[in-house]
């Protein structure tokens, strides 16, 4: 169902591809614009602004209803919990253009020309924080007072690269204390787990302290979260690799699995670990991953998971070479068989027809009847998939192969519609 | 949204079972030239990739024939505005390519042909894309591309494993950007911006065990990743020569078993709209897109439609976005729903804007076929 809370609304949107395709996901719970002391939000003039600024993009909170943030809270992007992070600095209460110390640098606003396109309405504050990013930007400035604009403009939008990547900058400039910046991006991944800038920062701060001794329990806490997040684990499976830490991983997998045996990412990782490690190509290796795999197949048969990481492990053995394994899983097939269990018999089936086997016809009525099991049955959804595979079974290993049967209009229809789109590419 | 909302006028329309099967494309249109105007505060986490959000609009109403309702030739300026050009002495040539928005501070220019020099300014592969594919969308001839400077920053963003980084200055690197790289090369109609071979390394290597492709070697096979893999090899012409039948059967199970009513994108995952498309238009290419339901499909997807603003989520009773509006409107588009255009499922711009490319391309062609003849002298 759906997520609560505006950090995490946003992260949805970012788990849907940040670069490739963000998009606005505006929380179930309204999210004024942040509002500086003491001067109030700006907005353009009129009602009808008013109203688009309020009606884009599935905001169905009309103004009046939203209620004033509190003085002092400044992230657009706020917290559910109106408090931030334990310890975690806001920007200060004056404007950047009000502070003495800022006093000689130029702020540079942004310029959109005459016909801006998706264009941000910002705050006041919003504007001050990143017109002086953007003058500090152009000096190339590498200081503690650039260092700490940049805490307050990732504040404001964490998913600002140019911000990181000077943050980097001035890092390395300043030679800080790389642990110290290590506590502060895992407070703000743990804020914003699925921000793509967050976990190449951290990977980079890894990187140059060389010391990967806290990222393993850090992704686990994650983890504890979501644990399917798809940047922890890439994460996860670079410092692994990184820094050799292959030693305690497969036991985490199998505490994952213990949780939840459906975890696909942790399916995943089970065969990264191990094609990492000792290899599937040892016998004994591949003895213990099919009966751990059949183990878990019986506790939960209807997971697609398991069935995929079961077949993905023999595949390219032959599925053939293992006719105690279709003796087994026949075997299953009672009780409750899924569509999972017919699928892999039909597949063990085309490898014996494949790989020449003695019975091609029984073999392959065999598989015939299962995919037409499937598509009348139990995987009905996919019943016109199911028959088209049977049509290329018949096609590929039909016994008589000259006297085929004249085809049905309907296939010779699909077969025909398959051979344009073949030439309108 | 429900309950009393008073400026809500038709009530009853929430009772009848059936009535989410309306496809109400007007919400639609409104919702993208609303995203095309201006947003809150609170999405200012899209800031530098306001490009993207501007591409999601402007296909989806080309998606729905609503392009007339926009200033094409404002925003095509927009967009030129967002070109990093190269400096006078070239020195950031391996920079150069499409910002996603305004955020740096470069002062608007669309009218020098040269780029001012800033320690920081650079093109990100994605705005590249989206910046490109948004002016053949509009109709732009691409003339004030400058093609070199684009393909050379694109080269910069090519790492040893075939896979691409965003930015020059570094960022995370897999299949989304390799897709994007692709359409640029396919865009501008040359395949010197990369080397092919050791993209199509990267993707093969990126196959998972499970048959599905991954965002990159040993990570978990994923809807969005597989398409981008497909899609790029398509582009480039070598589907069938980078994958055996043997192989290309297992890609087609792995996606087929992504639907689950709509689709998802890994297995034991919810679903979810933009799967629609990313599944959807993977099995189109791979041509068993016919087999999947059609009735189950659309039904999902129209069940994530918000009927008072318009748009799409991705599950529903959540609040929609432009990057699921769109990718639900293409998902409408591979069902054949009516009055939604065809869309280029490799590209991922409707089939118009494609052969408005494939315009392009020709004119280009013949224009440099014409030239070399001029310059072959006339032995007759």
């Amino acid at each position: 169902g759906k997520e609560g809370g505006r950090r995490r609304a946003m992260g949805e949107r970012a788990a849907c591809g940040e670069t490739a395709g963000p998009a606005p996901t505006p929380s179930p719970s309204p999210s004024p614009a942040s509002a500086p002391a003491p001067a109030p939000a700006p907005v353009p003039a009129g009602g009808l602004a008013q109203r688009l600024l309020h009606n884009t993009a599935g905001d169905e909170t009309p103004p009046e209803a939203e209620e004033p943030k509190p003085e002092g809270v400044r992230r657009a992007s706020g917290d559910s919990d109106g408090g931030g992070g334990g310890g975690r600095r806001s920007e200060s209460f004056a404007f950047y253009r009000d502070r003495k110390e800022w006093a000689d640098i130029k702020p540079v606003p942004q310029d959109d020309g005459p016909h801006p396109v998706v264009q941000i309405a910002y705050s006041e504050n919003f504007k001050d924080v990143y017109d002086y990013f953007r003058a500090v930007l152009k000096l190339d400035e590498r200081s503690e007072r650039a260092l700490s604009l940049t805490t307050d403009a990732i504040e404001l939008n964490a998913a600002n690269y140019t911000v990181w990547h000077f943050r980097r900058v001035v890092l390395q400039s300043l030679k800080k204390d790389l642990n110290e910046e290590l506590a502060y991006i895992s407070e703000i991944i743990e804020d914003q787990p699925k921000n793509y800038q967050v976990w190449y920062h951290r990977q980079k701060i890894v990187e140059w302290l060389k010391d990967s001794s806290q990222e393993l329990g850090f992704i686990s806490g994650i983890l504890e979260q979501d644990a399917k997040n798809y940047h922890a684990w890439q994460h996860r499976q670079w410092v692994i690799k990184e820094f050799n830490l292959w030693d305690n991983e497969l036991e985490y997998v199998d505490q994952l699995l213990e949780e939840d045996v459906r975890n696909n990412s942790a399916w995943n990782q089970r065969f990264f670990v191990i094609s990492n490690t000792t290899g599937f190509d040892d016998v004994a290796v591949l003895g213990r991953e099919v009966e751990y795999t059949l183990k878990m197949i019986k506790r939960a048969p209807h997971n697609e998971s398991a069935w995929n990481y079961l077949k993905g492990i023999l595949q390219d053995q032959s599925l053939s070479k293992y006719p105690n394994l279709l003796q087994q899983i026949l075997q299953l097939m009672e009780k409750p068989s899924s569509p999972y269990l017919i699928a892999f018999l039909i597949d063990m089936y085309e490898d014996f027809l494949e790989n020449n086997c003695e019975e091609k016809e029984g073999t392959l009525n065999k598989a015939l009847e299962l995919c037409e099991q499937l598509a009348m049955k139990q995987d009905t959804i996919r019943q016109e998939y199911w028959r088209y595979f049977a049509r290329r079974l018949r096609a590929k290993h039909g016994v008589i192969q000259q006297e085929s049967a004249p085809m049905g209009s309907e296939d010779s229809l699909q077969e025909c519609s398959e051979g344009f789109q073949r030439c309108s590419e | 949204g429900g309950g009393a909302c008073p400026w809500r006028s038709n009530m009853a329309e929430e009772t009848t079972a059936g009535e989410h099967l309306e496809f109400l494309r007007e919400r639609h249109v409104c919702f993208f030239e609303r995203c095309l105007k201006i947003l809150p505060e609170r999405y200012c986490s899209l800031e530098t990739s306001r490009l993207t959000i501007a591409f999601f609009a402007l296909s989806g109403l080309d998606m729905l024939s609503a392009l007339h309702l926009v200033d094409k030739t404002s925003i095509i300026e927009w967009i030129y505005s967002l070109q990093v050009l190269p400096t006078e002495d070239k020195s950031n040539l391996y920079r150069c390519g499409f910002r996603g928005s305004s955020h740096l501070g470069i002062p608007y220019n669309v009218s020098e042909s040269h780029g001012t020099h800033h320690l920081y300014d650079s093109g990100h592969i994605a705005m590249t894309y989206t910046g490109l594919a948004s002016l053949v969308i509009l109709g732009d001839d691409l003339k004030r591309v400058n093609k070199e400077a684009c393909l050379a920053g694109l080269r910069a963003l090519q790492l040893e494993d075939g896979s691409f980084y965003a930015v020059p200055e570094g960022s995370e690197n897999d299949m989304r950007f390799v897709y994007c790289a692709t359409c640029i090369c396919y865009m501008l109609n040359d395949w010197s911006g990369m080397n092919t071979k050791k993209a199509i390394n990267y993707i093969r290597k990126s196959m998972s065990y499970d048959n599905g492709v991954a965002q990159g070697a040993g990570l978990e096979s994923h809807g969005g990743s597989t398409f981008c893999a497909i899609a790029s090899l398509c582009l480039m012409g070598k589907l069938n020569e980078v994958f055996s039948e043997k192989e290309l059967n297992r890609i087609r199970r792995w996606c087929i078993m992504r639907q689950q009513n709509g689709f998802h994108g890994r297995p034991n995952k919810p679903v979810d709209t933009c799967y629609s498309f990313w599944v959807g238009a993977t099995l189109q290419l791979l041509q068993i897109f016919q087999y999947t339901n059609f009735e189950k499909n659309r039904n999902y997807i129209l069940s994530t439609q918000d009927r008072i603003v318009g748009g799409f989520a991705k599950w529903p009773d959540s609040h929609p976005d432009a990057l699921h509006a769109y990718f639900g409107v293409c998902g409408l588009s591979l069902i054949g729903e009516a009055g939604v255009c065809k869309v280029h499922p490799a590209l991922n711009m409707s089939i118009r804007a494609f052969q408005h490319l494939q315009h392009l391309h020709h004119t280009a062609e013949t224009k440099e076929l014409e030239q070399h003849s001029e310059s072959v002298p006339d032995y007759t």
